[in-house]
């Protein structure tokens, strides 16, 4: 038996052929089981995000201790810009009683090493930054990845919408400077240009949303 | 130097031997022996080792004793492990810690000069089967290994120091200063070396007067630091006109950062550089547009150290290159 | 078949006479790519035994069946199968470890060492002598990684599995976390290997 499947190379070609097929299924198997696993997986790092971004991390703690949670519900909003559309992934948290606790927007850029993934937290009103948080980077350990750090971050929180920020390497004293990291300007440099480019594809629009939405309800 | 102590042992050989056979080149200066050449070298950083006294007082002594120390007992440590005589008199060792020392911060921690020694002798030199047969520089290995190791502590922030003679050491580099916050430094200043930057390359007078003295000395072949300053100068003048920065950026790239130290001192080093002149005109040529490279498109303010081991790198191909064919050969 | 090792002689050869890192210099990619850090290193020892494992087994049981000429293909897929399997799974339930090892995981189809092992004991041997051969290794490709990673990481950032070890004052070697680190650790480490049983033949 063993010889006659060794000699003909058409049973040679079966035999491939039911291997290929016994291991697509377990594939498709493998993949019926996890692959919901893996999708959740994915929006929960971000949807677990959005109330701390929006609301700061005690704040946040605070809801989820009290058993609420915020209504999040993501859309994406087109930008159109020299020709090309982008795509913004933004994330309307609202409070149980359908107050607006505010928007967060996901951007992602070229870094000093890769793709730096981030998300920016504002205000209902969108006047001020309220958070933000990295959600991927590959930039340089203990130089560039100090950009994930909460010292760093929170600088962030609370600056005005209006008006760009700047990098600067000398001790931030106007209310849009940021700090830059010693050693990793470039990094910084990133990241806070990511957050004025947010700024000023989505600014408008969500203030629009928002005052549409107050009409809507009066 | 594998060209030269290859020929001071002819020297010897045929000194012992009645007939002595051996491949051109046949005439050797028996004078020319690696410790000459060490000596000679030594006695070049003496401007620059003045200078950096005077300007970072007990920090660049420190830094100097540490790095020359632990290159000393590094070199023991690593030759007596393969089994080898000891080879401390050439003075090798002794130069390569001191050129190690003035590339460093005299404010870096005493860690860092003493791993920098380590790696400049162990991974840089020994491990390459000695003197003569590394192809980096052993000093720049060194000084790579802490570069990436501990960025922060030799960026720009590392050099701030209060107890400094000269206020402005008090500040970034020039190179940092001019490229982040596009501040000039008076030229005077960057001349001079009151300055702020790594032990021996803030003052461009005292690199001029020690290089100049090795090239007539004939212990650095001169054609390398002209043809990197030259190339440097071209592409430095491209980009000041470009970004009419009036004469500033230009003169900052000359006389600011380790430019003149590292086409001296370090690009010379006659073990990774190449052996012809046309060798070496294309070696000089290439660091120095490496550098301008580094310093106008990179995240670094300096590019000198990287230029230069990357031409290492290419340096026994630019010997195959440009090796002359004997006659008769296609 | 009576010149093939036995099943006990391939457990012991793989964890240190034939140490897939240190004496065949196999699987590379993975051992410069992710030892940073003991987690992600320990994470790809165990994905790679576990692919190791299944496909020595597979390839063994059907060994018999196939014409020369045609193993490569099932070799090939039959690693790419499970390489997938453990892929998903980590993405599944170690969420963060499998951002963090990106594509090292899908390169285990092109890890040299496991298609090595199908070949030159799998194709031959029976499904228990592969076995323990695919044990063996997996533990002295893990502790090759764990070592190399323990070195990087504990000169690097100054403590081991992300707990810091080392005194406050120790200043991170960041050059060990980043590419050239793995560069140089592997090759000292190499050579202490060498070092140490040139010296235990020398006595011998």
């Amino acid at each position: 038996m063993v010889e006659k499947v060794q000699k003909n190379n058409l049973l040679q070609a079966w035999l491939v052929l039911t291997l290929a097929f016994l291991f697509g299924m377990s594939l498709a198997g493998v993949q019926t089981v996890l692959g919901p696993v893996i999708e959740e997986n994915k929006i929960r790092e971000t949807m677990e995000k959005v109330p701390v971004v929006v609301l700061g991390e005690a704040e946040a703690a605070k809801i989820a201790h009290s058993g609420a949670s915020l209504g999040i519900e993501p859309s994406r909003i087109a930008v159109e810009k020299e020709g090309r559309t982008k795509f913004y992934n933004v994330y309307d948290a609202k409070f149980n009683d359908g107050k607006r606790a505010g928007w967060v927007a996901k951007a992602s850029a070229q870094g000093y090493a890769d793709k730096i993934e981030l998300l920016v937290g504002f205000d209902a009103a969108v006047e001020k930054i309220t958070g933000l948080f990295i959600l991927d980077q590959k930039e340089t350990p203990g130089l560039g990845n100090k950009i994930v750090e909460d010292q760093w971050r929170s600088q962030f929180t609370g600056k005005a919408v209006a008006t760009a920020l700047t990098v600067v390497k000398t001790g931030a004293k106007k209310t849009n400077e940021i700090d830059a990291i010693s050693g990793a300007t470039i990094s910084s440099d990133c990241v806070t240009r990511m957050i004025n480019q947010t700024i000023a594809d989505l600014g408008e629009e969500l203030k629009n949303r928002n005052t549409e939405n107050q009409k809507g309800k009066e | 130097m594998s060209n030269t102590s290859q020929q001071s042992g002819q020297g010897k050989a045929s000194g012992t031997q009645g007939l002595h056979v051996a491949p051109s080149p046949h005439i050797s200066d028996k004078s020319f022996t690696t410790q000459r050449m060490m000596t000679d070298v030594l006695i070049s950083l003496l401007p620059l080792i003045l200078m950096s006294l005077y300007i970072f007082r007990m920090n660049a002594a420190k830094q100097m004793i540490i790095c020359i120390v632990s290159c000393l007992v590094a070199e023991t440590l690593f030759v007596k492990m393969r089994d080898r005589v000891a080879t401390l008199d050439d003075f090798s060792a002794a130069v390569t810690g001191m050129i190690l020392a003035l590339s460093l911060p005299g404010t870096a921690p005493w860690y860092v000069g003493c791993l920098a020694s380590f790696v400049a002798i162990g991974i840089g030199k020994i491990l390459f089967g000695g003197l003569g047969m590394n192809i980096f520089n052993p000093a720049m290995v060194g000084r790579a290994f802490v570069m990436i190791a501990f960025a922060s502590l030799m960026g720009a922030a590392a050099y701030e120091d209060p107890s400094s003679l000269v206020d402005v050491v008090s500040q970034a580099t020039p190179l940092t200063a001019l490229k982040q916050s596009a501040i000039p430094t008076s030229i005077g200043a960057l001349f001079l070396g009151m300055t702020n930057g790594s032990l021996g390359e803030t003052s461009a007078l005292a690199c001029l007067l020690g290089g100049i003295f090795l090239c007539v000395r004939g212990t650095a072949s001169w054609e390398i630091p002209a043809s990197i300053i030259a190339s440097v100068f071209v592409i430095a003048g491209i980009a000041d006109i470009a970004g009419s920065f009036s004469g500033d950026l230009l003169m900052h790239h000359l006389f600011g950062g380790a430019l003149l130290f590292g086409a001296f001192f370090i690009a010379t080093d006659p073990v990774t550089s190449p052996l012809t002149f046309k060798g070496k005109i294309i070696f000089g040529v290439g660091t120095g547009t490496l550098i301008m490279i580094i310093r106008l498109f990179s995240g670094y303010p300096e590019g000198v150290m990287f230029a230069v081991l990357i031409m290492n790198a290419v340096t026994p191909l630019i010997n195959r290159w440009t090796i002359p064919k004997p006659m008769g050969v296609a | 078949m009576a010149d093939q090792p036995t099943a006990m002689e391939r457990f012991v050869q793989g964890i240190l006479p034939e140490n897939p890192v240190y004496r065949q210099l196999l699987g590379l990619c993975p051992t410069l790519a992710v030892t940073n850090g003991m987690k992600p290193a320990i994470t790809m020892a165990c994905s790679v035994a576990f692919v190791l494992f299944c496909a020595n087994i597979v390839t063994s049981l059907i060994r018999d069946l196939l014409k020369p000429h045609l193993r490569i293909v099932v070799f090939t897929l039959t690693i790419a199968t499970f390489v997938t399997i453990a892929d998903r799974f980590l993405a599944a339930y170690v969420y963060q470890m499998s951002k963090l090892l990106g594509p090292y995981i899908p390169l285990i189809i092109v890890n040299c060492l496991i298609i090595c092992r199908c070949e030159v004991c799998a194709s031959k041997q029976s499904a228990f002598v592969a076995g323990a051969d695919a044990i063996g290794q997996s533990i002295g490709f893990g502790l090759a990684l764990a070592s190399i990673a323990a070195v990087r990481e504990l000169l690097g950032t100054g403590g081991l599995f992300g707990v810091h070890l080392l005194p406050a004052a120790w200043p991170d070697w960041v050059i060990m976390v980043l590419p050239p680190g793995a560069f140089i650790t592997l090759g000292l480490l190499l050579g202490a290997v060498n070092w140490y049983s040139s010296r235990k033949t020398k006595n011998a």
